[in-house]
């Protein structure tokens, strides 16, 4: 029953990204905390989807470029990760994701391959047709999200046990491992942001911003 | 203005989410775009058959736009189509409008105000506040831009017609694409400081962590979008090794 | 060199000519040459907005042919675009662009266009008309993008 749930979740995620609605609840931020809450821990769901998003920042759904797909990862990442304790399951699942999300935007491909087979081009599209074919592929793209998200979990889930209580590191170096990966992620943004010495300058600003921040939190 | 009835209307805006669901290598955005636009044409070629068809098929052809900005082709080509123009000149204002629209989204939706809001999110969040926090700030200010951009354009496309060049002229979305750019910037310096000395962060992990992470940072900085990829191949494969390695011993 | 390039591409003034080609080229303006666009003031403004700052405007072949050698003596940088080999061909007639160089980026599928490279499908019409441009003392290369690997004309018609 579970499985089902996570599986329609992914496949409704999916479909956000790019085919319906594009609000980005799609984004490993909001797919992260919205699927840890269905599970029940809705702070490592968060934590994960954190650490998905400062990945694929510097990714998104343009014109007809292949690019990772984010809902399905981290649906499968959560998924996976929730189903062990220890410190060893936050980077398990986000390295499940990683992998997922490049599976994910393969079958984008294939799928955007195959709506071009059955979509009507100029002589052919009568009302009935077109919008038949429309909704055709709006279903394709939901059961793609759902497979995909379902075959993740069952390899995630028979593959993390074992990984989770092997895991030699400690909460702390596992965090540190993920977002050291994250900040190149961080660095690639700043970069594509473009308009250097200003950039950097507000960019710098931020930073002491940040610190200054952190320090009157805590 | 146009002879359109409201119901239609906003029957093809409501429609217009759907733009991207039959996306392919082949006519790209063309079939969603004839799907949005259908509600209107039906009211439009009401009792006459025919041209309903042929309008349809014309506008199922190779289209290809910013999925929130193709709402100001859809508001004009309504506009045109309940004006009566000829289909040539349609298919015209099609291609001219196509470029500028892909462009100009891109650069304003996917590469500054997605990541400007998600860096907020994500500043947030390790800044410690409350995850709903997080969250719900990221996904209600996106929303307030992106749906506020679709209505915009879909407006603007059904007032101005074929002249909706003039109306993006001077909405200057690529100024408004610099100031985002620079509040991303901003909002990344914040982010990395957050990471670096928050709760959970790289300081918390241990101060080779902190050194690592900020060589990350720099290298990446240096070396763009190609080192994406390598750098998901390396985490995987550590994480992989860890788990093999700390299993078998 | 104030014509930098001049280039046949369907787009006209797109993120491959701006980004691509302006970011190495560096031109003060464009100037898109088309008896069509010349006339029609909405499109215009559509094109217009891919160019960004940049100085663009649009002229029928006419007009182009009497101002070409003030372009080609003047100290403005400028990137010549027009949308099809044939435009190209009717500016050169009479050795106007001699000794130029004609660059062919994009043009996408038709019915009777066959292709050539990813980004370039001709027809047999225009095959003769790029020979044609060749005769008038142009040299013909396709090329995407700058750092993209140069087609010459030979190999291009040999296909």
């Amino acid at each position: 029953m579970e499985l089902l749930l996570v599986a329609a979740i992914g496949g409704a995620l999916a479909l956000d990204a790019t085919s319906a609605g594009q609000f980005m609840v799609s984004r490993p931020l909001v797919a992260g905390a919205l699927t840890g809450w269905v599970l029940g821990d809705p702070a490592q769901g968060l934590l994960i989807g954190a650490v998905l998003e400062l990945y694929l920042l510097v990714s998104f759904p343009s014109g007809g470029s292949r690019f990772p797909e984010g809902p399905t990862a981290t649906v499968v990442a959560v998924a996976t990760a929730g189903a062990m304790a220890g410190p060893g399951s936050v980077p398990t699942g986000v390295a499940m994701g990683l992998v997922l999300g490049h599976v994910g935007g393969m079958s984008i491909s294939l799928l955007r391959r195959l709506n071009g087979r059955f979509v009507p081009d100029a002589p052919g599209a009568s009302p009935r047709r077109l919008v038949a074919s429309h909704l055709l592929a709006l279903g394709l793209d939901f059961a793609r999200g759902a497979a995909i998200t379902l075959a993740g979990v069952l390899v995630g889930r028979l593959a993390a046990p074992h990984a989770v209580a092997a895991w030699p590191l400690g909460e702390g170096d596992s965090a540190g491992l993920l977002l050291v990966g994250g900040a190149v992620s961080a660095g690639i943004m700043l970069r594509s942001l473009g308009g250097f010495r200003r950039r950097r300058l507000l960019f710098t600003a931020g930073l002491a911003l940040g610190l200054i921040g952190i320090r009157l939190l805590s | 203005m146009s002879r359109v009835p409201r119901g239609a209307l906003w029957s093809s805006f409501a429609r217009s989410f759907l733009i991207q669901g039959s996306w392919n290598y082949r006519t790209m955005q063309g079939s969603g775009f004839a799907f949005a636009l259908l509600p209107a044409l039906r009211s439009i070629f009401r009792g006459r058959p025919g041209e309903l068809d042929a309008s349809v098929a014309r506008h199922a052809e190779h289209f290809n736009a910013h999925p929130y900005l193709s709402n100001l082709a859809l508001g004009a080509v309504v506009r045109l189509e309940a004006d009566g123009e000829d289909g040539d000149d349609v298919r015209r204002f099609k291609t001219a409008v196509r470029g500028p629209l892909g462009g100009l989204g891109d650069s304003l939706v996917w590469a500054s105000w997605l990541p400007a809001v998600s860096l907020a999110a994500l500043a947030l969040y390790w800044l410690g506040a409350p995850g709903w926090l997080a969250v719900a700030t990221f996904v209600v200010v996106y929303n307030v831009g992106h749906v506020g951009l679709r209505a915009w354009g879909f407006r603007t496309g059904l007032a101005e017609g074929r002249w909706v060049g003039r109306s993006l002229g001077r909405a200057a979305l690529g100024k408004w694409t610099e100031r985002v750019r620079s509040a991303a910037a901003l909002l990344l310096g914040v982010l990395a400081g957050t990471v670096l000395a928050g709760t959970g962060g790289l300081a918390d992990a241990g101060p080779t962590w902190g050194v690592l992470g900020v060589a990350a940072f720099v290298v990446g900085d240096l070396a763009g979008h190609r080192l994406w990829r390598p750098t998901a191949v390396v985490v995987v494969v550590v994480v992989a090794v860890l788990a093999t390695w700390g299993w078998a011993s | 060199m104030p014509l930098v390039l001049l280039r046949v591409d369907e787009r006209l003034i797109h993120g491959q000519v701006v980004l691509g080609w302006g970011s190495a080229l560096r031109p003060d303006r464009y100037i898109v040459v088309d008896d069509q666009l010349a006339e029609s003031g909405w499109e215009q403004d559509l094109y217009r907005l891919g160019a960004g700052d940049g100085d663009t405007f649009f002229v029928g072949v006419a007009e182009a042919r009497e101002r070409f050698p003030e372009w080609r003596a003047g100290a403005e940088r400028s990137i010549l675009l027009t949308r099809d080999v044939g435009t190209m061909l009717a500016l050169a007639r009479g050795g106007l662009l001699a000794g130029e160089s004609v660059n062919l980026g994009g043009l996408h599928h038709r019915p009777d266009r066959k292709q050539v490279l990813t980004y370039l499908n001709l027809s047999d019409e225009e095959m003769h008309q790029l020979a044609s441009l060749d005769a008038e003392g142009v040299a013909v290369s396709a090329r995407d993008l700058p750092d993209a690997a140069r087609v010459t004309l030979r190999s291009l018609l040999g296909s």
